[in-house]
C-alpha cells in the first residue's frame, strides 16, 4: 500500500511552553485519518507544518511519496484544505473564489465547483461575510474539492456546525474516499464523527503522539472498567492504561478487552468513546 | 501567481465604491481649484488600495491559506509587487487624461508641466511603497499603517508647499544638466532597481514568516 503522507522526525519548536515533536507518522493511501487532542495539542501546528504555513525545525515530509521541500508546487496541485478560520478575504464571493482559483490550480474545474455550490444552496455572488457559518464552511469544502485533490486535509472542517450539516459534510467526505486512491487527514474535536468514518486515530498530546492505532483496534481492545474503590485496589495494575477517580467509584481505561472480561467477571466493562479514551488518556492517572 | 492577482484585484475591486466617491471628488476639486498639485495626490490611491488588500489578507488570515495553493511563497510576494505596478500604470494613465482635460479647461496650465509632476509623484509614492512593503512583511499592516499614512502624506505635502511657494531645490548645474538629458533613463533604472531590492527584502522576510 502507497503511502500519501510520511513524515520522519518532524520537530518544531515556539518556545519553552510548546515544542513539536519529533513526529513519526505515515497515512496510507485511501485511508481516512483522525487527528485528535485537546486544544493546544499540536494538530494545527502538525497541519501547518504538512502544508509549509510554518517552517518546521527539523525532519522530513513526503507527500504521494515525495519530498514536499522539493516538490511543493507539484504536490500542493493534488491537495484540498480546509483550515479553521483562515480563508480567502471575506469580502470576496463565490463567483470571485472561483476567478481565483481557475488561475491557481491547473485542474480547477469550474463547473464542479458551481455544481457543489448548486447544492449546497449558496449564492455565488454572496460575500464570504454575508454567508451563515455553516454555508461558508461548506464553501470552503466545495473550494478544495473543486480541483480534483488526491488529499484532504482539514482542520476542523466541522466545528460550529448543526448536526444536519455536519452529517451532509461526512458524507461529502466519504462520497469523495469512494476512490481508493483518495485520502483524508482530519483534526476534529468532534471525536463522534471520526466513530463513523475514520480507519485511523492519531492522538496528540503536548506535541507528541500518544496513539496511532487503527479505528478497529482501539474499538475492540480498548475499554472502560467502572468499579468501587476496593475492587479498584485489587485490580493488577499492569491491567490499567489509565484512570480516573469519582465521588463514589472508579472509571479504569484497559486495554485488551477479551482479557480482561476474562479476568475481571464481576466488574462493569463498557465499550469505548473516542471521546472517552481522549479524556482518560489525558485527564487520568497512568 | 495570476490568481493572486486577481484577488487584490477583486478586492479592490469591491471596496470601489468608496475609492470612487474619492476618486470623483477629487477630480471635482481638482476642476475648481483649477491647480496641478492636485494632482500629486492621485497616486496616493494605489497606496490605499493596496493597504486595503494587505489589510483584508490580515484580518482574514489568508495568508495562511494562500500558502497551501501551487503558487509557492516567493510568488505570493511577487504578485503583490505586480498588482502595484499594474495600478500604477493604470493611474498614471488616468492622471494623464485628468491632466489633458486640465489643461484645456485651464488656460494658464501647461500640459508638459503637469505630466513632469505626474511622473515625478509617481516616482516619489512608488519609491515610498518599496519601502513600505518589507515594512508591511514583517510587523504587519496594522503595526505599520500609522507610519506609512505619515511617511505619504509628508511626502506629498512637502511636495504640494514647494510647488505652491515655487520652491526649487537647487542642484549644481552639471547634475541639473545631466538629469535633464538623461531623467527617462536614470529615473527608470532607479525605479527597477528599488522595486528589485524592496522585492527581495519582502520575498526573504515572508519566506520566514509563518501563519
Amino acid at each position: 500500500m502507497n503511502n500519501a503522507i510520511e513524515i520522519k522526525n518532524l520537530t518544531k519548536r515556539y518556545d519553552d511552553l510548546f515544542s513539536l515533536g519529533t513526529i513519526n507518522m505515515t497515512i496510507p493511501s485511501g485511508q481516512i485519518v483522525g487527528l485528535i487532542g485537546e486544544n493546544g495539542a499540536g494538530k494545527t501546528t502538525l497541519i501547518k507544518s504538512l502544508l509549509g504555513i510554518i517552517n518546521r525545525d527539523s525532519g522530513t515530509i513526503k507527500i504521494f511519496n515525495k519530498d514536499i521541500d522539493k516538490y511543493e508546487t507539484l504536490i500542493k496541485e493534488d491537495i484540498g484544505v480546509v483550515l479553521d478560520g483562515m480563508f480567502f478575504p471575506e469580502v470576496l464571493t463565490g463567483k470571485d473564489i472561483n476567478a481565483i482559483l481557475k488561475s491557481s490550480y491547473k485542474n480547477w474545474d469550474e463547473d464542479l465547483f458551481f455544481q457543489y455550490l448548486k447544492d449546497f444552496q449558496i449564492d455565488a455572488n454572496k460575500k464570504v461575510n454575508k454567508l451563515s457559518k455553516g454555508m461558508r464552511k461548506k464553501l470552503e469544502i466545495a473550494t478544495s474539492l473543486a480541483h480534483h485533490p488526491k488529499l484532504l486535509i482539514l482542520d476542523e472542517p466541522t466545528s460550529g456546525l448543526d448536526p444536519i450539516v455536519r452529517k451532509e459534510v461526512l458524507d461529502i467526505f466519504l462520497k469523495f474516499l469512494s476512490d481508493e486512491e483518495h485520502t483524508i487527514l482530519i483534526s476534529t474535536h468532534i471525536t463522534s464523527d471520526l466513530e463513523h468514518i475514520a480507519d485511523k486515530i492519531v492522538f496528540i498530546d503536548k506535541g507528541k503522539i500518544i496513539l496511532d492505532e487503527s479505528r478497529d483496534d482501539i474499538m475492540d481492545n480498548y475499554g472502560i472498567l467502572r468499579c468501587d474503590a476496593e475492587y479498584f485496589d485489587n485490580i493488577d495494575k499492569k491491567d490499567i492504561v489509565s484512570y480516573i477517580k469519582n465521588r463514589y467509584d472508579y472509571t479504569v481505561l484497559v486495554n485488551d478487552m477479551k482479557k480482561i472480561k476474562k479476568k475481571y467477571k464481576e466488574c462493569v466493562l463498557d465499550k469505548i468513546t473516542i471521546e472517552d479514551l481522549m479524556v482518560l488518556m489525558i485527564k487520568g492517572v497512568k | 501567481m495570476l490568481g493572486l492577482i486577481k484577488k487584490d484585484l477583486l478586492m479592490i475591486k469591491s471596496s470601489m465604491r468608496v475609492f470612487a466617491i474619492c476618486l470623483v471628488a477629487y477630480v471635482i476639486l481638482g476642476i475648481i481649484e483649477g491647480e496641478n498639485y492636485i494632482i500629486s495626490y492621485l497616486p496616493a490611491f494605489v497606496v490605499f488600495m493596496m493597504m486595503t488588500t494587505f489589510s483584508y489578507d490580515e484580518y482574514n488570515k489568508s495568508d495562511a491559506y494562500i500558502s497551501t495553493l501551487p503558487c509557492g511563497k516567493k510568488n505570493v510576494v511577487k504578485a503583490k509587487y505586480l498588482t502595484t505596478i499594474i495600478l500604477f500604470i493604470a493611474f498614471t494613465l488616468l492622471s494623464i487624461c485628468y491632466a489633458t482635460i486640465l489643461s484645456f479647461t485651464n488656460s494658464d496650465l501647461q500640459l508638459q508641466d503637469i505630466l513632469v509632476t505626474i511622473l515625478g509623484v509617481i516616482f516619489g509614492v512608488s519609491i515610498f511603497q518599496c519601502v513600505f512593503y518589507p515594512m508591511i512583511y514583517k510587523f504587519g499592516i496594522e503595526k505599520s499603517r500609522i507610519a506609512i499614512i505619515i511617511l505619504v502624506f509628508g511626502f506629498v505635502g512637502i511636495i504640494a508647499l514647494l510647488s505652491k511657494l515655487n520652491i526649487n531645490i537647487n542642484l549644481s548645474l552639471g547634475v541639473t544638466n545631466f538629469l535633464d538629458n538623461y531623467w527617462f533613463i536614470i529615473f527608470p533604472l532607479i525605479e527597477m532597481l528599488v522595486i528589485y531590492i524592496s522585492y527581495r527584502i519582502s520575498a526573504h522576510i515572508y519566506m520566514k514568516k509563518e501563519f
